[in-house]
């Protein structure tokens, strides 16, 4: 009797004790309110507070299964923009309550876009947000619009229904073309934090005219701080890759030996290693890149395939690759942001030094000395050697 | 209210009391049988009489009048030609003996069961309550004047099923015979599964009314005597009015009955029982049933199966990781969707959140109720499935899965999403037969507590369900061996089955005092030079 009493005890308690927790967090499908972007702006030019757009997910329909498909294709919106004004950020997110069924559900939040003018003032006070909150993700990614980021967020998608994974599946296809930076808020963030390196973010535009627009890479955002500073275009920008390792894809177009067409060649893989060279108050750097590549079109007759011709090919292909290093350099010089994070490196290395240097590194970085060394190599040339055409006579 | 339990306390004191004077059988009358064969008859129809199909045959042995003798059984039960020919016949026409001798009582009794019967099984009795028990089990009685004993003769002839596949546990490849109701067919068909000596089989009678014969089958050298007096043990202490079934042993002798999981295994096959009388283990047959029962079980063993055996070992494996895999999802299946989709909803890969969403934004009920509704729903089409005559089963069972299911999702009361989930979780719980009925009850346990809180209540119920399992036994044996406590021998056949070759040892835990199963060496038997010369 009395174990069986000692059990039936422990069985209430525990029941009891299951049923006190009521639920808590339990959080019904329909009742979020899913952010899938998230873009800031300022109101007016001269506005104190931000204006906050919200691309956020709404179910085309109640069933059908069969008739709408998987969240109702063609033509239905099941997505919508609603924005709010606010002064600040965390306020302003939660104040979109007023206009919605629920608290917005941010962990499902593809991209995060900034808005020019917010960006030339400072992004400092509204990253913090997104760092802190425990629904946000650390894997948003980072974009800057060219105007407003509000419009951003109007395109029409190419694939799917809604412009956010969109707009995030064209920042993922740059790396077709190396052209452009991708950046997520991690990576954002790592830069920010560094006392020398800039932060950096691709910059976003829409193209396109009436119903019809799309989502354009213009360049990348370069960053003072937390201040937008000045931008570089695509051939900048991909020497920053090449710097910072970042290349995946590309092509290189190269004057073949004979002077007279071109041959364009595919970048299949890079890598990046940087050496600093510190003699007294003279700081150079030393970026050798070895670079494989196949030959993916000429557009000339001669045959390519021949070791003096791909020599020659290399030859150039690392010209071109030096000059797009180069142009970057004396941009960023230009601009004085240190975005290859060269001063990171110096720490690295040698720490002791790094104390000194890092005050006065926005007056040293201008004048850093870079040589750039490249070792390009020409591996496949796709499914034929020499090119068709007809025979020479 | 005090009252009503003193006085409920009582009546169970009193039941306990008087059932523990009887322990299995119970004694009709105290007397024996008389040398008169009219009082004896007087007393048998007392006790049977009533009864349309008993039958006493009085008749004449050999030429004297005074040399009375009577047949008593019960028709039906009896295999008639047997006593025609092999008892009355020569009783009826041979002349040898004259009975009123000195020392006649015992010599007519020998002498006729020693050279006049032609009967198999012949035993003496002389109480009265073993005379109707043997009329009761199919046997005639030979009564005869003068003595006051009186021979059991056995001759049963009533029908039984067929030997045939046994319907819930057909293989593709292996033996399709499956045990009978009748105990002596099931134990012949043990026997001839294992032609040796060692395999020894006790009968005891089981339950008050029933007198049910219930056989417990093992292997001298091989099983462990522990195991083997524990199950005599425990069968003597049934005390109960009937057993019908092997299902009511099984109740009354395992170990925790309390617990979810079965901790008794059992078959159908023969094949499958011998292999487990093979591995140490011990078998209850029990008259009336084809379910054999066999003790010690391990949780593993409902992943395996006969087949498993008679195949070779690498679509075994994977075919035994997907039962691991099927039995995972039919337990947790519908408790992951409810505690995704209540309280994780970061874990869901986006696009597949915004089809659920879209999916589930009609429907009125919160996740847990739908994934209740749809497991009640399946849990009442399986079983009205199960029930159904079959003519009307095939329409119906098209019915209920197709059109229920659909329609629910049309109107608007479930989303497809759980629709998908709820079938997969009911069809795969049906891979691992033997946790069928435990894989339902953590199902719904599963379920209920994902959805008061999520990813911890799946994680309580798992850790839970663990240390259950860990610590249950089955006869002796730890439930989860050889996984817990690890036995790395034995896992030979667990999650994994290497190939039969491999398999040199028995069970640890089971057989250990007679573990090896096959020759740890493989040796030539012929010398080297043999060797050569055979090879030229």
């Amino acid at each position: 009797m009395q174990k069986e009493l000692k059990i039936i005890k422990l069985t209430a308690s525990l029941l009891l004790l299951l049923m006190t927790t009521g639920c808590w967090n339990s959080r019904e499908l329909k009742d979020l309110a899913i952010v899938l972007g998230v873009g800031l702006d300022k109101p007016r030019q001269s506005a104190k507070n931000i204006l906050v757009t919200a691309q956020i997910f709404r179910p085309a329909s109640i069933q059908s299964p069969g008739a709408q498909g998987s969240g109702g294709s063609g033509g239905v919106q099941d997505y919508e923009n609603i924005q709010n004004t606010g002064s600040t950020l965390f306020d302003t997110l939660r104040g979109f309550t007023h206009k919605l069924s629920s608290k917005p559900y941010f962990p499902h939040i593809e991209v995060l876009i900034f808005g020019r003018a917010l960006a030339e003032e400072g992004l400092q006070k509204y990253i913090d947000f997104f760092v802190r909150d425990p629904e946000t993700r650390l894997g948003v990614k980072v974009l800057i619009a060219q105007n407003k980021a509000g419009d951003i967020f109007k395109e029409t998608p190419f694939l799917g229904t809604i412009p956010a994974e969109d707009i995030e599946k064209i920042i993922k296809a740059q790396e077709a073309t190396s052209k452009t930076c991708t950046v997520n808020l991690e990576q954002f963030i790592t830069r920010l934090m560094s006392k020398t390196t800039s932060p950096i973010a691709p910059l976003v535009e829409l193209t396109g005219e009436g119903e019809k627009k799309r989502v354009r890479v213009a360049g990348t955002a370069v960053f003072k701080k937390d201040k937008l500073a000045g931008q570089l275009d695509g051939t900048e920008t991909r020497g920053l890759l090449w710097v910072i390792d970042e290349i995946k894809s590309g092509i290189i177009t190269v004057k073949c030996p004979d002077e007279k067409s071109t041959a364009e060649l595919e970048i299949i893989r890079a890598q990046s290693k940087i050496t600093p060279e510190i003699d007294g108050d003279n700081i150079r750097f030393r970026v050798s890149i070895k670079e494989e590549g196949n030959i993916g079109t000429e557009s000339g007759s001669d045959n390519l395939v021949l070791l003096p011709a791909i020599e020659a090919l290399e030859k150039a292909e690392a010209a071109v690759i030096q000059s797009e290093v180069m142009a970057a350099v004396t941009k960023a010089q230009k601009l004085d942001t240190d975005i290859f994070g060269f001063g990171e490196i110096i720490h690295q290395r040698s720490p002791a030094l790094w104390k000194d240097l890092e005050n006065k590194w926005d007056d040293i970085f201008p004048n850093i000395e870079v040589e750039v060394s490249v070792q390009a190599k020409l591996r496949r040339s796709g499914r034929i050697g020499p090119p068709v055409s007809p025979p020479k006579e | 209210m005090y009252r009503l339990i003193s006085r409920k306390l009582r009546f169970l004191q009193l039941l306990n009391r008087s059932s523990s004077e009887e322990n299995g059988r119970k004694i009709l009358l105290p007397t024996n049988l008389s040398d008169s064969l009219a009082e004896n008859i007087t007393m048998i129809k007392k006790i049977l009489g009533q009864n349309f199909d008993f039958v006493i045959r009085e008749f004449e042995l050999g030429s004297s009048e005074q040399n009375r003798g009577a047949l008593i059984f019960l028709s039906g039960m009896t295999d008639k030609n047997m006593i025609n020919e092999s008892i009355l016949k020569p009783l009826m026409h041979e002349r040898r003996f004259n009975i009123k001798n000195e020392n006649s009582e015992f010599a007519n009794m020998e002498m006729v069961k020693m050279s006049m019967l032609s009967v198999g099984e012949v035993d003496e009795v002389i109480a009265i309550d073993e005379v109707v028990d043997g009329c009761l089990s199919g046997s005639t009685v030979l009564l005869i004047d003068g003595a006051a004993k009186a021979l059991v003769l056995s001759t049963p002839g009533w029908q039984t099923r067929s030997v045939e596949e046994p319907t819930t546990e057909s293989v593709v490849r292996g033996p399709r015979e499956g045990f009978t109701e009748s105990l002596l067919t099931n134990t012949t068909l043990l026997r001839r599964k294992l032609k040796n000596p060692g395999l020894i089989l006790e009968t005891m009678s089981i339950g008050r009314q029933t007198r049910t014969k219930v056989c417990t089958a093992y292997i001298k050298e091989i099983a462990n005597p522990c195991l083997i007096e524990e199950i005599r043990y425990r069968l003597s202490k049934i005390s109960t009015d009937s057993i019908l079934e092997s299902g009511y042993i099984e109740q009354y002798i395992e170990d925790n009955p309390f617990s979810i999981f079965t901790q008794v295994g059992n078959s159908e096959k023969p094949d499958a029982v011998a292999a487990k009388l093979l591995e140490g283990r011990a078998a209850i047959l029990v008259d009336g049933t084809p379910v054999v029962l066999t003790v010690p079980m391990l949780f593993l063993e409902g992943f395996q199966s006969a087949e498993d055996y008679y195949s070779r070992p690498y679509l075994v494996n994977l075919i035994r990781f997907l039962r691991f895999l099927a039995f995972f999802l039919s337990i947790l299946g519908p408790a992951t969707y409810v505690a995704l989709t209540t309280f994780h909803q970061e874990l869901i890969p986006t696009t597949l959140l915004l089809t659920m969403v879209s999916a589930q934004s009609g429907v009125p009920f919160p996740a847990v109720g739908e994934a209740l509704i749809m497991g009640i729903t399946f849990e009442i089409l399986r079983e009205a499935g199960i029930r159904l005559p079959r003519p009307v089963g095939q329409a119906i069972s098209i019915v209920g899965a197709l059109v229920i299911g659909q329609s629910a999702v049309s109107a608007g009361l479930v989303g497809a999403p759980m629709v998908i989930v709820v079938g997969i979780t009911a069809v795969s719980s049906f891979v691992v037969p033997v946790h069928v009925d435990s894989g339902s009850i953590l199902r719904l346990i599963f379920t209920i507590l994902a959805g008061f809180i999520g990813g911890f209540g799946i994680m309580i119920g798992v850790v839970g369900t663990l240390i259950h399992l860990a610590s249950l036994r089955s006869f002796g044996t730890p439930y989860l061996s050889p996984l817990a406590p690890l036995s790395v021998a034995d896992l030979k056949d667990s999650l994994i089955k290497v190939s039969i070759w491999a398999m040199l040892t028995r069970p640890r835990t089971i057989g250990w005092h007679n573990t090896q199963r096959q020759d740890l060496r493989i040796e030539s038997e012929k010398s080297p030079e043999e060797i050569e010369e055979h090879q030229k």
